[in-house]
Order: structure tokens, then C-alpha cells, then sequence
């Protein structure tokens, strides 16, 4: 028989909207349990790109949907600020699209509430100095740079503070049922190599791109199409605000100012399976020389990484429990109950990350009608938790941070990653609030191993801390080393060209020749008995008293965090 | 014979980076014990590596030639049995020849009962713990028994604030520090033979610095190299230049070779680029050694397009279309193999497959056909091929 745990409410998927529903529940005074199959923020919401939308992308193929936008915009702005960076965004007519969209998109600014202002081009070349000079329309908007880590985190944070449970790494098997209606699930913890049944008065699909295999576990049918999109890193901030191609959207339009780089996106291209989404060359290429149209010269810059993600898109379909409360929306809850007979179920499919808490309150509220209890969201007025200095994130928040630590310290708190200023202590900190961490999860809450380097210098370092600091066994250690570096390599593959290639040779001599990673021990010969080397009696390797790491699965701190990314 | 030889780099090389350490054949891909027995079956299963150029007889003197070139570093060893040393991550690598600094690394016959590693709290690229506890987990492949080895970490004397490698190793060229370190190591010793300590054991005065250690612990001291940047790859560099300065050559830092002249299949002259100025260099003979990937030597275009990018050599590799590389990291990667593909004496051919130039010979890491990394075979390339084509030229001219 395994553990069992009950909640009144168990939402499956810790991405935006999961994390969203979860928050919006816990501040209606809901029991929650959160879960997620992998670490939090790891699915699409990890693999975005970054973009908190004005709405004027949407303002003439779907109005609805830019309003939300737009309304969400300035929701977060007030409640997520440290979240975002304040970029601004310009919406600029290149020589490849069509002055008349121009005409429709200003005229159709206002009745989508989108604020908008057109500007002379000189002017905006003058913010801009790298977009393409031949543009002939610009418009500015509100645009900003999202860090969806942190805002998933500071809602999963949230809603642990008010007594949600939160479990990472616990893959939903089969949801439980009772007739017809579901009562909970089986999760697998994989951390803690178990089973367990969470028992609920109600559960939420919030499963994204997967929402539709979390269904059929109920035998129920949603038919969710997942829409795989590619985006390319490049090094540096190419421009200082969000740069869009004033036309009627296609690939590789967009460039996002991300932390220290710029990201170029996206494509739409529909796949089976969500999790088959790794870029072809072919598309990044294509990528990069759309680019080009917008800031000249980007298929030339230094090319980082690469990833994809999968839009969790639902085709139109009309229906009773289907909920269209506004005439088009770009999300659609699912209540079961109305339209499969299948109570105690809720399904959030589609939107997009910037409308996740209209998305959450649209959720909680059909939960509450499965629950018969009437309770007011909160979530337009109530601060999310997000980790970091007040207002909103600037670029220049980490070397601030890290000047004032040299300030202070006496020189014994070593930087890990230059390439992201990370030092020892902080990497040891965010190690010990997330025990069982591996470096793939430090590296979203650090960003370590995401600048130039791509991991050759602080991989090593910090798969060693680790060690040092008690926190990972030998074996271990270099196991989540490989692993992490394995990784990398995915994303690294389809721009081994020009610069990068060049690092990414020094780093096969680094992790290949000087350190040999392929012949130690532990990836050679099967595993000995001696891999547990004696940690006697409270010391670490080095006989230095350990520190006082607890182990507490769901817990959830919420250190100073990065980028949308794999 | 005398020859007038001239150097032009763009940059320093790989040299500085590398760990020091001369390695021949490590893994072909199993692990090879001997090179001097294993080269043979290896060249004949890689029939396009570079060592062909070479030859076995090659080999062996390019690496007595550098054991006299570079001989106050004291380098040992040689083909017969490969020594093995710990890796910065506490695993074993396979190396042909190693400084005098590093020859009590070689843990080949359980020469140590029992080893301490000895770290300095603060500097970043060495971790004694790890290092120890993967260390007691490896076995030589020679046999014997596993490795004994406990870790110590002692504070660094002075101002922590800024431990960066090549200040670290100057400090230690000062009695007085060493003095100081030996002094709060000694606690840890115990029963320790050996003392692992980073590769920070001076620049120039590399030779006291190790001496007065091992005199002070009174046991045997050796270094482990890690991550760039390398003393013990500095010095090399630094004492191969002045052996070219002895014999008479120049070397031309920082300059670049962008294009050459090309008259009756003979290079003419090359053209060097130095702070804008454009020079023409005449020359009876060309060796490209402008090295691999990472050093610009071999480039890849955004179309997969392969490049050699100074004398527009064709380049041996995965062909555009082609997948480059493996979904794994440690799978094979096609792309790694890539390169100036040669006569058998080392002078890069054509696409018709006829040397490109009477006169113009490679060697390298620019060479097609090695992944040196993985065989462990860096340093036995360079200098095997670079044996090898300079007595094809002295050869040749006489
Ligand atoms: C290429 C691309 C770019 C985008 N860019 C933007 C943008 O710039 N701005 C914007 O606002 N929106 C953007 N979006 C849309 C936005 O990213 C998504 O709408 C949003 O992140 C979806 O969040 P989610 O929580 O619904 O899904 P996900 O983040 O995918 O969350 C679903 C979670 O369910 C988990 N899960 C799956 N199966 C199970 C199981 N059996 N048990 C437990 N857990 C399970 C997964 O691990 C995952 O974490 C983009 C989308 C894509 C694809
Ligand atoms: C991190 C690292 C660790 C290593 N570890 C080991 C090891 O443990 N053992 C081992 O045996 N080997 C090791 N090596 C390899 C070793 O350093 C080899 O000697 C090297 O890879 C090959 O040397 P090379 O002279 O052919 O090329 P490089 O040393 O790369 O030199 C090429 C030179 O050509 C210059 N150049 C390029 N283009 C031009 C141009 N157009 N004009 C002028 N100059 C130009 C470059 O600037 C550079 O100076 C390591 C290498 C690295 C990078």
C-alpha cells in the first residue's frame, strides 16, 4: 500500500499555469499539493521565449487575445516586478513587410486596450542602434523581458508559504477514480524511489503540451496539438528593448533581450510528442537569417545555444463545460464534469505565459464551482513573492550584487561561473534550500553554465563544492557532472560553427583531454562498494564540521533566478 | 644543417592551456598499455591518422628530441609503457612523458602507499576532496592494489582575495611562503608518501620551488594540472621559444598569415599581417601548424561548409548534409576528426589529390584524421608530424 497524502485541491504540471493555479488556490485558502514530473519550470515554460507581450502582436488577427495581453501586462507589472525587466518593445516595418499592416495594427491598438505610440524612425534608431535602417514605420509598446523561472518559483514559494506542498520529480502514473469521478492520482517520487496516492476533492490538468496523455489517464479525450517552436540564443544584447516585425507574425521575428544575451524566435511547426523537440540545423539557420531583416548582422553573431519548446494548443472546439466567457480566448478550461460526465476534473489548456494568472483565475474559479464553494481571487492585488531587489530586474543587478559581496567578504568566496558571476557561496546556499539538487537544477536557479563558456570552466567546480560541502558523494558528483554536461551538449550541437565551435573544441580538450571525464572510475567500471566514501561522524571529506543541510523534499526557496531556457 | 626558420602565431597556442603532460596513445580505444606495442595495430585500423606521416621511428625521436630540447624541465618517459596520472577530478589519464614536476605522479606500481592531496583554500581549480575520494576509487591499470589518497586543504599565506594561477605560482617562487605552506601541510602527512599538490609550482624557478617543497615535507611532491590556464604547459611553451631563439629562429607573435603566392605548384612567399602592416614573406619552405578548431587553424560555416581558412585547402570531414556530430557528448563525433588530409610525407593534397605545393608541408592539429582528446595523443601528434615534415624538408633541401 503506498503513502497517501489529501489535499482539497491536486494540480498536476508546475509550469506557469499550474504554478499560477496553484498560487491563485492557496491565497483562496484551498489545500494544495503541486506537482510536476520533473523539476518546476521545466517543460514549456522553461523552453520560451522570454516575452511578456503587450498584445500588440495579436491586435489584428485575434483583439481578444491582445486585451488580455494587455490587461496582464500591467497586472504583473504592479505584482511580479522583479520578475521582469522594463525593456519596452518596438514594433518596426522592415523592408520586407507590408505598409499596409502597419495602417490596420495602429488602428487597431486602441480597441485592444494596447498602448502604442508611433515613432519616427530616426528615433527609434537612435534607442536601437543596431536595427536595420532601411525600416520605414516604428511603433513603441510595452513590452518586457519575463524571467520565468522566478515567477514560477515565487508562485510555487507563494503558495508553500500558505501551506501548499510542492513536489518536484513526482510523475503522475494514473489518476485514481471513483465511478465517475476522479479522486486523485498515483505519483512516483522519483527522488525518493517510492510510490504515493494523493487523494483530492478536485484536480487540475494543468499539463500543458502533455495536458492531453494527463487526460487520457482518466479515459477522457482532449486534443491538445502540440506546436513545437525553436529559438537561438546569441551573445549579447543586440538591442536593449524586445524588437518585432510589424507584420502578421512568422518565424524568427522576434528578438528578446534575455539577462546578458538576445534571443531570436520562434517558429510553429506541429509535432506528435511534446517531448520531441530538439532544432534542426535547418531551422536554426533559418532562424538566424530572419534575424537579419531586424538587426543586420545577427546571423553573423556568436550563436550560443539552441532549444524548442512545445505550445500547448488546443483547436477551437465548442462545447458546454468549454468556457469562451469572452468571445475568443486564447486558453480554454475544461470542466469534465460538463462535458464527459466525469466530475472532481479541470482541465487549463493553451494561452500563452503572459496571461498565465488570467489563465490560473479562470482555472480556480471552474475548481470552486466543482467544489460548490465561492471564493474571490486575489491574485490581480496580492504581491507575488518574487525573490529580489524592489521594482524591476535590471541587467545590472548581479554585478551590483556581487561588488557589494567583495566589499564585505575577506576574499574566501570564490566566483564559480564568471561567466554569470556566481560565487561558492551563493552555489552552496541554493545547494542546501534544494536538497538533491543536480547541477541542471542549480543551473536555473544560478544560471551557471549559460554564458559563453557553455559550462567548460564551472562545471567541474561546482560538481567539486558540491562534494566538498558534503552535499553529493564522490559517485555522485560525477554523475550529476556527466549528466549536466551531456546536457549542454544538446543545446550546443546545431551551432558548432565560427565562434562557438571554437569553444566548444576547448571544452572537448577540458572535459576529454585534461580531465578525462570518460575513464574515471565511476564511468568505467561498474560501481564499487567504496563509491560512498566514510563521511565520519558529521564531517565532510575534508574533516570540516558539515553544515546543516536538511532534507526536506518540497521545499522551495526562492534564490535569484534566469532565464527562460533548457 | 642551418636553417633560417621564422614563426609567425597568431596567438600563443595550445600549449599554455594544455596539461604538460606528452601524451602518445592512451586509448585506441581500448586503454593501451604500451604505445611502442599498440602504434602498429592502430595505424593499421586508422589508416588516415597522422602518426602515418610519422611512423613509429618518428614518434620515438620527436620525443627524445623534446627530452633534450626541453631538458631543464626534466622530462621522462617514452613509448615503452604509458605512465598514469591523476587527472585534476581524481581519475587516471595515460601519458607518455611527464616533467620532473609530475614524475612522481606516475601511479603505475602502487609507487605511493599512501597519498595526500593537498589544496589551497580559495583558489577555484583545485578540490583536494573530490580529487582524493575519486582517486581511492581507481585502480592502476597496470594492477595492484587500489589507491590510497586523503585530502588537506591549508589557508593560502597573505592576501586571499585574488587567487588566480600565475600570481599564486609567483608567490611560490618566494622561500618565505613555501616555508609557510610546507609548514601547515606537515600536519596532514601522517603516514603520506607522496604530496599531490596543484600545478602552481612556480614559473621560471620551477625546479626550487618543487626541490625545496619535497625537502620541506621530506616526501615526494608532484603536480596536478587541470583546467586552462597551465604552468606546466607555460613552461614548455616558454622553453621551446627559447630554443628557437638558440637556434637561431625568430618568432613573430601576434602576427597573422592571411594568403600566399602559389607559382608552378611552389609556395613563393606568404603574407603577414602585423598591426595593420602587410608584409610579404619569402620562404624555400611552408608548415602550416595553425591547429585545429580551436585554434582557428580549421573553421565550419553556418552551412556546415568546412574551411581551412588561410591557403583554402580542402578539408577532410563531414560534408555539408552530413550529420557532424552525436546526440551524445561522449558518443563519436565525425566533426572531431576533421582536417588537411596529406601526402605520406605530410604535404596536404588537393581535391585532385596531388600535393597542393612541392614546397608546402602541415602538421598538427590541423591534420584530418586524429581526435586527440579522446586517444590521448595530443602533444605525440605535434611533435611526431612536426619531426616528421622537418626532415622531409631538411631532407629534401640537402
Ligand atoms: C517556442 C515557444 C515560445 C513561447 N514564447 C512565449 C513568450 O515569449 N511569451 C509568452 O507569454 N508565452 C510564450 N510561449 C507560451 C508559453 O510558454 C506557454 O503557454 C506556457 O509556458 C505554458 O505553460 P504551462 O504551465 O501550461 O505548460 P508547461 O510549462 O509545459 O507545464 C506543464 C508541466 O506538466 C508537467 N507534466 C507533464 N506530464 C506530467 C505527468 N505525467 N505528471 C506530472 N507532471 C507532468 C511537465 O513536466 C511540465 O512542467 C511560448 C511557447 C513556445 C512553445
Ligand atoms: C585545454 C587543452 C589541454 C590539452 N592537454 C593536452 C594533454 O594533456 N596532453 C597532450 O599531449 N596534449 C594536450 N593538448 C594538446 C596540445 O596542446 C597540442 O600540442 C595541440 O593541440 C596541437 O598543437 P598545434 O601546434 O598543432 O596547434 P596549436 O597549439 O593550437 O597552435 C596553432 C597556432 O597557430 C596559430 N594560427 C592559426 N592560424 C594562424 C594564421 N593564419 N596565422 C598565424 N598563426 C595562426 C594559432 O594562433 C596558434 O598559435 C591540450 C590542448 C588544449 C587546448
Amino acid at each position: 500500500m503506498p503513502d497517501a497524502l489529501d489535499c482539497e485541491l491536486l494540480v498536476i504540471g508546475g509550469g506557469s499555469t499550474g504554478a499560477g493555479v496553484a498560487w491563485d488556490a492557496a491565497l483562496r485558502g484551498l489545500q494544495v499539493i503541486l506537482v510536476d514530473r520533473s523539476d518546476l519550470a521545466t517543460g514549456t515554460t522553461g523552453r520560451f521565449h522570454g516575452l511578456l507581450h503587450s498584445g500588440a502582436r495579436y491586435v489584428v488577427r485575434d483583439p481578444a487575445g491582445a486585451r488580455d495581453c494587455a490587461r496582464e501586462n500591467a497586472v504583473l507589472r504592479r505584482v511580479a516586478a522583479p520578475a521582469l525587466e522594463d525593456t519596452g518593445g518596438l514594433f518596426v516595418t522592415t523592408p520586407l513587410d507590408d505598409v499596409e499592416y502597419s495602417n490596420h495594427f495602429l488602428a487597431a491598438c486602441p480597441a485592444a486596450e494596447v498602448p502604442v505610440e508611433e515613432i519616427p524612425p530616426a528615433e527609434a534608431l537612435r534607442r536601437e542602434p543596431r536595427l536595420n535602417p532601411a525600416i520605414r514605420r516604428a511603433f513603441s509598446v510595452r513590452d518586457a523581458s519575463v524571467d520565468s523561472w522566478k515567477l514560477v518559483w515565487a508562485c510555487a514559494g507563494g503558495a508553500r508559504e500558505l501551506g501548499a506542498r510542492i513536489l518536484p520529480y513526482h510523475p503522475v502514473l494514473a489518476l485514481l477514480r471513483d465511478g465517475s469521478r476522479v479522486t486523485g492520482a498515483r505519483l512516483r517520487d522519483l527522488r525518493g524511489d517510492r510510490e504515493l496516492e494523493v487523494r483530492a476533492e478536485c484536480v487540475v490538468n494543468a499539463g500543458g503540451a502533455w495536458g492531453g496523455r494527463i487526460a487520457g489517464l482518466a479515459g477522457l479525450h482532449v486534443g491538445v496539438r502540440p506546436g513545437k517552436g525553436v529559438m537561438v540564443a546569441v551573445n549579447h544584447r543586440l538591442a536593449g528593448a524586445v524588437v518585432n516585425r510589424c507584420h502578421l507574425t512568422g518565424d524568427g521575428d522576434i528578438v528578446v533581450p534575455s539577462h546578458s544575451v538576445s534571443i531570436i524566435g520562434t517558429t510553429d511547426t506541429a509535432v506528435e510528442d511534446p517531448d520531441d523537440v530538439e532544432p534542426t540545423a535547418a531551422e536554426v539557420a533559418a532562424m538566424l537569417d530572419a534575424g537579419d531583416a531586424l538587426l543586420p548582422g545577427l546571423s553573423r553573431a556568436r550563436a550560443l545555444r539552441v532549444w524548442g519548446g512545445a505550445r500547448p494548443l488546443l483547436p477551437r472546439a465548442e462545447g458546454p463545460g468549454i468556457d469562451h466567457r469572452a468571445i475568443s480566448r486564447s486558453h480554454s478550461v475544461i470542466r469534465h464534469s460538463q462535458v464527459d460526465g466525469m466530475a472532481g476534473l479541470v482541465t487549463i489548456v493553451g494561452g500563452k505565459l503572459t496571461t498565465f494568472r488570467l489563465m490560473a483565475e479562470d482555472t480556480v474559479d471552474a475548481v470552486c464551482q466543482e467544489l460548490g464553494t465561492d471564493r474571490r481571487c486575489a491574485t490581480a492585488e496580492t504581491p507575488i513573492p518574487v525573490d529580489g531587489p524592489h521594482g524591476h530586474h535590471r541587467l545590472s543587478h548581479r554585478a551590483e550584487a556581487f561588488e557589494h559581496r567583495l566589499e564585505r567578504s575577506d576574499g574566501t568566496d570564490p566566483l564559480v561561473c564568471e561567466c554569470e558571476m556566481v560565487p561558492r557561496s551563493e552555489l552552496l546556499a541554493a545547494a542546501r534550500t534544494h536538497p538533491g539538487s543536480d547541477l541542471d537544477d542549480l543551473r536555473r536557479l544560478l544560471r551557471i553554465g549559460m554564458g559563453p563558456c557553455q559550462g567548460g570552466f564551472c562545471t567541474f567546480r561546482t560538481a567539486a563544492i558540491l562534494h566538498e560541502a558534503g552535499l553529493l558523494d564522490a559517485t555522485r558528483a560525477v554523475s550529476v557532472l556527466l549528466s549536466f554536461v551531456e546536457e549542454r551538449w544538446k543545446g550546443q550541437r546545431s551551432v558548432l560553427w565560427g565562434q562557438q565551435l571554437r569553444q566548444s573544441h576547448l571544452d572537448e580538450w577540458i572535459f576529454q583531454g585534461s580531465l578525462d571525464l570518460e575513464h574515471l572510475p565511476e564511468t568505467s567500471a561498474p560501481q564499487s562498494t567504496r563509491a560512498q566514501e566514510p563521511l565520519p561522524n558529521g564531517r565532510d571529506p575534508l574533516g570540516r564540521p558539515l553544515g546543516t543541510a536538511t532534507a526536506q523534499d518540497d521545499r522551495i526557496a526562492s534564490p535569484p533566478g534566469p532565464e527562460p531556457e533548457p | 644543417m642551418k636553417v633560417d626558420a621564422l614563426v609567425i602565431a597568431t596567438g600563443e597556442g595550445s600549449l599554455p592551456l594544455a596539461t604538460g603532460t606528452i601524451d602518445v596513445l592512451g586509448y585506441s580505444p581500448g586503454l593501451v598499455s604500451s604505445p611502442f606495442e599498440a602504434l602498429p595495430t592502430f595505424l593499421h585500423a586508422n589508416p588516415e591518422h597522422p602518426y602515418r606521416i610519422a611512423g613509429i621511428d618518428g614518434v620515438e625521436h620527436a620525443l627524445a628530441w623534446l627530452a633534450e630540447t626541453a631538458e631543464s624541465l626534466g622530462y621522462q618517459g617514452g613509448l615503452v609503457r604509458n605512465r598514469w596520472v591523476p587527472t585534476v577530478l581524481g581519475g587516471l589519464r595515460p601519458t607518455s612523458m611527464l616533467p620532473r614536476s609530475m614524475v612522481s605522479a606516475d601511479l603505475h606500481a602502487n609507487a605511493h602507499a599512501e597519498i595526500v592531496v593537498a589544496g589551497i583554500r580559495g583558489y577555484r581549480d583545485f578540490h583536494p576532496a573530490l580529487l582524493a575520494a575519486n582517486l581511492s576509487l581507481a585502480t592502476p591499470p597496470s594492477g595492484g592494489r587500489t589507491i590510497r589518497a586523503r585530502a588537506t586543504e591549508v589557508e593560502w599565506p597573505g592576501n586571499s582575495s585574488d587567487l588566480v594561477p600565475f600570481r599564486l605560482a609567483r608567490r611560490l617562487e618566494e622561500a618565505a611562503v613555501r616555508r609557510e605552506i610546507a609548514n601547515r601541510i606537515r600536519p596532514s602527512l601522517g603516514g603520506a608518501t607522496a604530496v599531490a599538490m596543484p600545478a602552481l609550482l612556480g614559473r621560471e624557478r620551477w625546479d626550487e620551488v618543487h626541490r625545496d617543497l619535497e625537502g620541506r615535507l621530506e616526501r615526494d611532491v608532484f603536480e596536478v594540472p587541470g583546467l586552462p590556464p597551465s604552468l606546466p604547459g607555460l613552461r614548455l611553451s616558454d622553453c621551446l621559444r627559447r630554443a628557437l631563439r638558440r637556434a637561431g629562429g625568430r618568432l613573430l607573435l601576434g602576427s597573422s598569415a592571411v594568403s600566399a603566392t602559389r607559382v608552378d605548384g611552389e609556395v613563393r612567399s606568404v603574407t603577414v599581417t602585423q598591426a595593420a602592416r602587410h608584409t610579404e614573406v619569402k620562404a624555400g619552405f611552408v608548415i602550416l601548424a595553425t591547429g585545429g578548431f580551436a585554434a582557428g587553424g580549421i573553421a565550419r560555416d553556418r552551412d556546415g561548409t568546412l574551411r581551412e581558412p588561410l591557403l583554402g585547402l580542402p578539408v577532410h570531414g563531414p560534408q555539408v548534409g552530413a550529420e557532424p556530430t552525436s546526440p551524445r557528448f561522449l558518443g563519436s563525433q565525425p566533426l572531431d576528426r576533421a582536417g588537411v588530409r596529406t601526402d605520406p610525407t605530410g604535404r596536404p593534397l588537393d581535391t585532385a589529390g596531388e600535393p597542393w605545393a612541392r614546397n608546402l608541408y602541415a602538421a598538427g592539429a590541423v591534420l584530418a584524421g586524429a581526435v586527440p582528446w579522446r586517444e590521448k595523443s595530443g602533444e605525440g601528434v605535434a611533435l611526431a608530424t612536426a619531426w616528421a615534415v622537418t626532415g622531409a624538408i631538411l631532407g629534401g633541401a640537402q
